[in-house]
């Protein structure tokens, strides 16, 4: 009879213990295995910063912070040869539907450019434009394909 | 208060008329009698009941222009056959109408049908125009067709909108899974069918002035391709080999030809290739960007919309390049430029301060007018009759219509499409 309110304070230490655990903040997640182009997209997205490059209105120039992570990504384009990928632009809101599939073709081609001028094969980088049929305007992506 | 809306109520005798003489041209009412038939016994009556359902169609053809009013067809109204042609005038005369139609169904031996149709002057009591077709048992809505646009063409002058087409992008999802798929149907909403399967990406359809293809820009290799498809067949192929992207297609008025744009290197120009193939012809050099290129109705020039001044502005120019000059000077934003088929008047899109709308201006540039309220409305087309307007307008919701409207002035009207729609284009009266 003595023993089972030992026994059950010892349950208790033990389950709230576990539960400590597991909330224990800083404790390393489960982290899910990312294998062939996954793992690729997180190494390329870890290593460059980002995959996003923002324009101005109505142009295709690259700024600074554009410049400084096309430098990374070319970098780590020219570690991966095997990888291919897809620069993706946007247009404008108020762009027509025609020109924005231009503007949008316009700064992929000046991204897949400053890519390819930093020492990236051509045959790597392809372009498209999703002209305003996409949500995402004033933007280019750099997309990892394969 | 009632200070106030006394005031009103004074003010708007005043206002009335000023209203009315600004509305549109005075509308042509056309006394619309059930069609005959010659045919006697179990034959008459089948014949009959096609010739009452082509006349309602007939009657609903005319009542969706804004130009023509048909009488309400009552059956008690019935010509026999050799009345229809010597009509009593008078009944008609006093009830309204400026214009009468009359005509017959008659079955043939081989199965089809033939269609008799007559247009009158109540006024002169004279014959202003008469048509026949004889057309497969299945197409009698299109013999319908025809006949409405001999009234409306006596009534106006004008090509009739009813045996048309038109082409448009059909959109259902949300986001990035939006489908859009070609799709192509009778004016009147009738023959409703797809061309794409909407696994791709696809914009802009065109149709063909035969009404046998479709050029449109589609995403089947990842990146905009214009593609040229046959509507009956769905046999499809890009325009230029090679990866280039192309896109805004139009084609020429006699179809041998197609307009478009075409991405070399960071620029758009506009270029002309044979519509069965062929290399293509560069027409713009400018380092800005050219595109949505649009024939004139005699082929010889072509309407663009180019930034080379700093905004995207309408431009004209003749078809081998030369001549390359501005149209628009209204101020704002212009794009989507296309010449009315009688070759008087350009429809635009223009982003002002108040939004994008769609207007008309002389193919000078000169008179412009603004029609629609928008603040989201694009890519408009001209019926045949240079008069009526499709055009696609985005809602407060975010979903996309396809809206028609008259370039005199009024409300817009929604097309019913079995789903959203955008991108539309309109084709001309078929042979």
């Amino acid at each position: 009879m003595r023993t089972l309110p030992i026994f059950a304070a010892l349950v208790l230490t033990l389950s709230g213990a576990a539960g400590a655990q597991v909330r224990r903040p800083g404790a390393r997640q489960p982290v899910p295995v990312l294998t062939g182009i996954d793992a690729l997209r997180a190494d390329f997205l870890a290593r460059t910063g980002s995959n996003i490059l923002y324009f101005g209105v109505n142009s295709a120039g690259l700024g600074a912070p554009a410049r400084a992570v096309l430098g990374a990504q070319a970098a780590w384009l020219r570690r991966q040869p095997a990888v291919v990928v897809q620069v993706e632009g946007y247009g404008d809101p108020g762009d027509s539907r025609d020109h924005a599939l231009a503007m949008g073709a316009r700064r992929a081609q000046a991204v897949r450019d400053y890519l390819v001028l930093l020492g990236v094969p051509s045959a790597q980088v392809a372009l498209t434009s999703w002209g305003k049929t996409r949500p995402g305007a004033g933007r280019a992506i750099v997309v990892l394909v394969r | 208060m009632i200070r106030f809306a006394i005031f009103i109520a004074a003010l708007l005798p005043a206002a009335t008329p000023a209203l009315a003489q600004t509305g549109g041209p005075a509308i042509t009412v056309v006394a619309v009698p059930p069609l005959t038939t010659p045919d006697t016994g179990t034959k008459g009556n089948e014949t009959l009941a096609i010739a009452w359902q082509a006349t309602q169609l007939i009657a609903s053809d005319l009542r969706a222009t804004s130009d023509v009013m048909p009488l309400p067809s009552v059956q008690k109204d019935y010509y026999s056959f050799p009345e229809v042609t010597a009509p009593t005038f008078t009944k008609w005369r006093a009830a309204g109408a400026k214009a009468l139609l009359t005509g017959f169904v008659q079955s043939r031996a081989d199965g089809r049908l033939t269609f008799g149709f007559y247009a009158y002057d109540t006024v002169t009591g004279r014959e202003v125009a008469r048509k026949g077709f004889v057309v497969a048992a299945g197409d009698w809505r299109r013999a319908a067709h025809k006949c409405a646009g001999l009234a409306y063409t006596a009534a106006t002058g004008e090509p009739g909108v009813f045996d048309t087409r038109i082409a448009y992008v059909a959109e259902s999802g949300a986001g990035a899974a939006r489908v859009r798929r070609v799709a192509v149907m009778d004016s009147d909403g009738f023959g409703h069918n797809f061309l794409t399967a909407g696994e791709t990406l696809v914009l802009s359809p065109r149709l063909s002035p035969a009404g046998d293809k479709v050029a449109f820009v589609s995403y089947v290799a990842g990146k905009p391709t214009v593609i040229i498809a046959n509507i009956e067949t769905k046999d499809q192929r890009p325009i230029v080999a090679g990866d280039a992207l192309t896109f805004a297609p139009r084609f020429s008025p006699d179809g041998a030809r197609l307009a478009f744009s075409m991405m070399l290197g960071p620029n758009s120009d506009i270029y002309v290739a044979s519509a069965n193939g062929g290399p293509p012809i560069r027409l713009t050099t400018s380092p800005g960007i050219d595109t949505a290129p649009a024939f004139s109705p005699d082929g010889r020039q072509i309407l663009f919309e180019s930034d080379r001044s700093g905004s995207p502005q309408i431009y004209v120019m003749n078809v081998d390049g030369s001549d390359q000059r501005r149209v628009s000077f209204g101020g704002g934003w212009y794009s989507a430029p296309e010449f009315s088929p009688d070759g008087k008047s350009i429809a635009f899109a223009r982003r002002g301060s108040d939004g994008l709308r769609v207007g008309v201006m002389g193919a000078d540039g000169s008179a412009e007018r603004v029609l629609t309220s928008g603040p989201n409305d694009d890519s408009p087309v001209w019926g045949a009759n240079s008069r009526d307007l499709l055009f696609q307008r985005i809602g407060a919701d975010g979903r996309s219509a396809i809206f028609r409207l008259t370039s005199a002035g009024g409300a817009a009207q929604k097309l019913v499409t079995p789903q959203d729609g955008s991108d539309p284009d309109w084709s001309a009266q078929r042979d």
